[in-house]
């Protein structure tokens, strides 16, 4: 015969109809989202992956100052690789002033993902960026246009070689909006400015390396081979090129991130679940003493009212799945589409996904049930049938003077009577306000570093020459000791602004295999821009260097030589306050002799005018505003719509976690509600002694969870930025930002209260009547 | 008259399942009176007590308190006259658990503007000693005592006592007896208890019987003793 408190179930469901409706509301939106994340996550991932053999992506490139000949790429395939060409120009566009790096199409290497129209075929037609179209509201049919050019938009595309646009591997961040890469056909590409081109050449090993050790040294030695047989522009090894990999990592990243946001979900309301159990358990303490009596065993009790929480977890998991493999998906897939240049996708089924959704939140929801049932149900079926249970002998009340007026004392009794729901409510105002101060104080961190960063600049303009190739020539001095006397002649500027200064880069290894670039300046002393009195020794570290490391003066900082296995040990003397860039600020006597590179060396000029009478081939890149907020403007871009989801789940988690403990309070106070009623105290009475109580602790929660949820975004941070980018932002919040949260928490609160309100209003006299104690 | 109740009837469901629990009370009663309505279970008692508690509603009839007729009022209007004019006592106490002795009386004294003084009435009441302690670390005399504390100490024109003795032992009882006669002594609140003990009709000024929801003997007792003097 089947357990007739089984029939049970379905009335329990029926009866706390509201209740269950919340929770499983909360576990849809979260299950769903997570699925549906982890799916399109899972899919486009795969995706990712498998377009490195689909679309033959590189394992590596390089660029040289002049087209090499026959001779020197058999010379260089030779090392065991073979050199596909991957020639570009860049082209600054009049149409919407960004910068479009056009290829030839590529049919050997790095192939092309059409994603929508057609490929380009005559002169003036050309394929763009599917991105970089998104975010410069281009499309099919579209014309664009460069000084010398206009081309026709005949297709949307995604190069596997430029998942996530940067145009320089030393960036901080991509940039999807100020920078594109595009296709022409080869007739196209062969009327561009030849003048214009880099010449740049993909590999593939001919003997794919094991690992990524194998990989690492392979390409060093790579390195050091072409290095003696041509002089390399620039060098970036598959594993080290943030076009590629950047998307896949950040990938990874975020769907640990959304694990543990659905742990954290499940775990909250697993402990909602406890504390209505308990409650449910006082209610029916004599049923479940009356049924231990009869012979019902504990574990058949325990399991009956665990049914509910796994029944409800099931129904979640089930519809959050559905609505994650269908709605959802395509929303975290735009997500990422927004951010990233992914190649098209099939959606697949992902076995993990649904064993974290679903087998994952169930048994751990039965865990959590289970440990409570169990606990509550190891007292005496007597101490049930008697409804004492209190497991200690004698519960004294806190003393409470009676000059306390009586209402508040009413108030502290209630507090103290449901400190169990406070604290859950606590754990929950702590979640949802980290997630809320993470989407409203993201927008705040960019915002704020874009305000600064125009007053933080170094200098209005950063020019950095650039110094003709072979200028630097180990083999051939007397010719590079030339090169560099026409070179500083021709880079001298009248201007009095001008300033110069040297500059090394060195990368700093943050693990096995991500490294970071690192800015070192030889400044001038006295220099009008650093306003640092430098001595020979000196090794000042910018502050955005030193609050992503937490570097202090005294510490030891170790750099290392970009291409070569060379390393620096520098001892910081000081912190230089500037946000803009990981820098080191050396005198540049010192800098110049560090790096053996004369003493008269200069590689730029820090000016706060223009400099107009250096020839323009000499300037390699100007530093301006635009550079230094690139990496705020793609956080905003890829990031800003998510945020307001993420405040608007934060919202949804507070409301469900106040709604339901503050059902409970109510509940487990009926019959004193209704006493008092039969007493004569009105109803708005009665709201301002239950609900302000909760008001109260609500209040204190949102207090407390403040400083605790800035140190956890500053950590949270701190790790999204040391793993998923280079540069650094200061984590800046301002005030505004707490007083939107205790707002936001209060008004959440204040519906809550309206719905509480009339859940007194509907509590009946005969509630007190009925009930015995 | 201080309470007068005409032609009260009361039924609970509908159709074939309808039963009717009070049919066409009337009863009268004075100031400071103290009245006993008797009767065995299903007579309607409590129910005619919950009603004259504006607790529960008649389907006809009339009851006036000092010439205000309850009918007239609507919800807020009810809860004042409860405020302003009664106290209850249950036999299951419906104390507030998370309050101490003295702020469940301090419930009670709250909704009176000129409430007794609550540390006398504790004295009055044995529960001075008792006063810092939570309901579930007292006695069920002592908390019935907190219970009658709580009604009177916004010292209420009517006391309604339903079966307030009903969850008590003898000794016990009979102490909860004598402190509502002391009350009734005391302030001269009308007192209007239900009961299935028939022994408690001795210590009552009137006496009314119910059997299946009519009134089957409404009498003035005569030879009214002390509660102390009961025995049963």
């Amino acid at each position: 015969m089947k357990n007739p408190l089984n029939r049970r179930l379905t009335r329990e469901l029926k009866g706390e109809l509201s209740k269950y409706l919340v929770i499983l509301i909360l576990l849809i939106a979260t299950i769903g989202f997570v699925s549906g994340f982890l799916v399109a996550d899972g899919s486009m991932l795969t995706a990712y992956n498998e377009s490195f053999e689909k679309y033959n992506i590189e394992d590596g490139h390089f660029s040289v100052v002049k087209q090499m000949n026959k001779a020197q790429k058999k010379n260089i395939e030779s090392l065991g690789i073979t050199l596909y060409d991957l020639f570009y120009v860049e082209e600054p566009l009049t149409t919407n002033e960004s910068t479009l790096r056009i290829f030839a199409n590529r049919k050997e290497i790095n192939k092309v993902c059409l994603m929508e129209g057609s490929m380009p075929e005559k002169t003036d037609e050309i394929a763009i960026d599917r991105m970089y179209a998104d975010n410069n509201r281009l499309k099919v049919g579209d014309v664009i246009a460069s000084t010398d050019h206009s081309w026709r938009v005949t297709g949307l595309v995604a190069l596997s070689d430029y998942s996530a646009l940067f145009s320089d591997n030393n960036d901080s961040m991509f940039d999807a909006i100020k920078f594109g890469v595009a296709i022409v056909a080869e007739k196209g590409f062969a009327q561009l400015d030849q003048s214009k081109m880099t010449w740049q050449y993909a590999w593939k090993y001919n003997q794919s390396p094991k690992n990524d050790i194998e990989e690492k040294e392979m390409s060093d030695d790579l390195m050091s081979d072409i290095n003696s047989t041509i002089v390399l522009d620039s060098y970036t090894p598959r594993y080290l090129n943030q076009a590629i990999n950047f998307t896949g990592e950040d990938m990874g990243s975020d769907r640990g991130m959304m694990i543990v946001l659905l742990y954290m979900v499940i775990v909250i309301m697993a402990f909602v679940f406890s504390v209505t159990i308990s409650n449910t358990i006082s209610k029916e303490a004599n049923v479940i003493g009356t049924l231990r009596a009869s012979g019902y065993t504990r574990s058949e009790l325990v399991r009956h009212y665990m049914m509910v929480p796994i029944f409800v977890t099931l129904i979640g998991a089930g519809i959050g799945n559905i609505l994650g493999y269908t709605v959802l998906k395509d929303v975290c897939a735009g997500m990422y589409y927004g951010s990233y240049s992914l190649p098209t996708y099939v959606t697949l089924w992902n076995s993990e996904a649904f064993v974290l959704t679903t087998v994952v939140p169930v048994i751990m929801m039965a865990v959590i049930t289970f440990a409570v049932l169990s606990y509550k149900l190891t007292l005496s079926p007597l101490k049930f049938l008697r409804r004492d249970l209190s497991r200690r002998k004698q519960k004294h009340a806190l003393p409470l003077s009676v000059h306390i007026p009586f209402f508040n004392r009413f108030r502290i009794r209630v507090i103290l009577q449901n400190l169990s729901n406070y604290l859950v409510l606590f754990v929950g105002i702590l979640f949802a306000n980290m997630l809320l101060l993470f989407g409203l104080g993201l927008p705040v961190v960019l915002d704020h570093y874009k305000a600064t960063i125009a007053d933080n600049m170094l200098a209005n303009y950063q020019y950095l020459l650039q110094m003709p190739v072979g200028t630097v020539d180990e083999d051939h001095k007397l010719e590079s000791m030339l090169n560099m006397m026409m070179f500083s002649r021709s880079v001298e500027t009248d201007n009095s602004d001008a300033e110069k200064f040297s500059a090394y880069s060195l990368k700093m290894q943050q693990n096995a295999t991500k490294t970071e670039e690192v800015l070192l300046y030889g400044i001038e002393p006295d220099s009008q821009y650093i306003h640092l009195d430098l001595q020979p020794k000196d090794v000042y570290i910018s502050s955005a260097y030193a609050d992503k490391y937490l570097l202090q003066p005294g510490d030891t900082i170790t750099l290392k030589e970009t291409y070569e296995d060379k390393s620096y040990n520098l001892t910081v003397t000081g912190i230089y306050e500037y946000e803009g860039a990981l820098d080191v600020f050396m005198s540049r006597e010192a800098l110049n002799d560090m790096f053996d590179l004369g003493s008269d060396y200069f590689c730029g000029y820090f000016s706060n005018s223009e400099i107009t009478d250096i020839d323009s081939k000499y300037i390699g890149s100007v530093i301006d505003i635009d550079d230094m907020t690139r990496i705020s403007r793609q956080l905003e871009q890829s990031m800003g719509s998510m945020m307001y989801m993420v405040d608007g789940f934060a919202m949804l988690i507070f409301i469900v976690l106040m709604y339901l403990l503050s059902k409970i309070i109510i509940e487990k106070n009926a019959q004193s509600i209704s006493m008092s009623k039969i007493l004569g105290y009105t109803n708005s009475e009665i709201s301002r002694l239950y609900i302000v109580s909760t008001l109260v602790m609500v209040v204190v929660c949102i207090l407390i969870s403040m400083p605790i949820v800035y140190e956890g975004l500053v950590y949270i941070f701190r790790w999204m930025l040391i793993n998923s980018m280079s540069g650094w932002i200061p984590i800046y919040l301002g005030k505004s930002i707490y007083v939107k949260m205790f707002i936001m928490g209060v008004v959440s609160y204040g519906v809550v209260a309206l719905l509480e309100y009339r859940r007194i209003q509907k509590i009946p006299m005969d509630t007190a009547l009925k009930n015995v104690e | 008259m201080f309470l007068e109740i005409n032609q009260i009837r009361k039924s609970y469901g509908s159709g074939e399942s309808r039963v009717e629990v009070l049919k066409g009370i009337d009863l009268y009663v004075e100031q400071g009176e103290f009245c006993v309505l008797l009767g065995p279970s299903g007579s309607g008692k409590s129910t005619l007590l919950n009603i004259i508690g504006g607790i529960d509603q008649a389907d006809s009839g009339d009851i006036c308190i000092r010439g205000e007729r309850m009918a007239d009022m609507k919800e807020k209007k009810l809860t004042l006259y409860r405020r302003k004019h009664l106290g209850y006592i249950f036999q299951m106490y419906n104390l507030i658990p998370n309050l101490t002795v003295r702020e469940n009386v301090e419930v009670g004294a709250y909704l009176s503007e000129k409430p007794l003084d609550v540390d006398e009435l504790l004295h009055t009441l044995g529960l001075y000693d008792h006063r810092n302690k939570l309901p579930n670390q007292l006695s069920g005399g002592q908390q019935q005592r907190t219970a009658i504390g709580r009604a009177i100490v916004k010292n209420p024109d009517i006391l309604l006592c339903d079966e307030p003795t009903g969850a008590l032992d003898y000794n016990t009882s009979k102490e909860i007896l004598k402190l509502i006669e002391k009350v009734n002594q005391k302030y001269g609140n009308t007192v209007i208890m239900v009961t299935h003990n028939d022994a408690i009709k001795d210590m009552a000024d009137r006496v009314v019987r119910l059997r299946d929801g009519m009134i089957r003997k409404n009498y003035l007792n005569e030879q009214k003793l002390s509660a102390d003097a009961l025995d049963w």
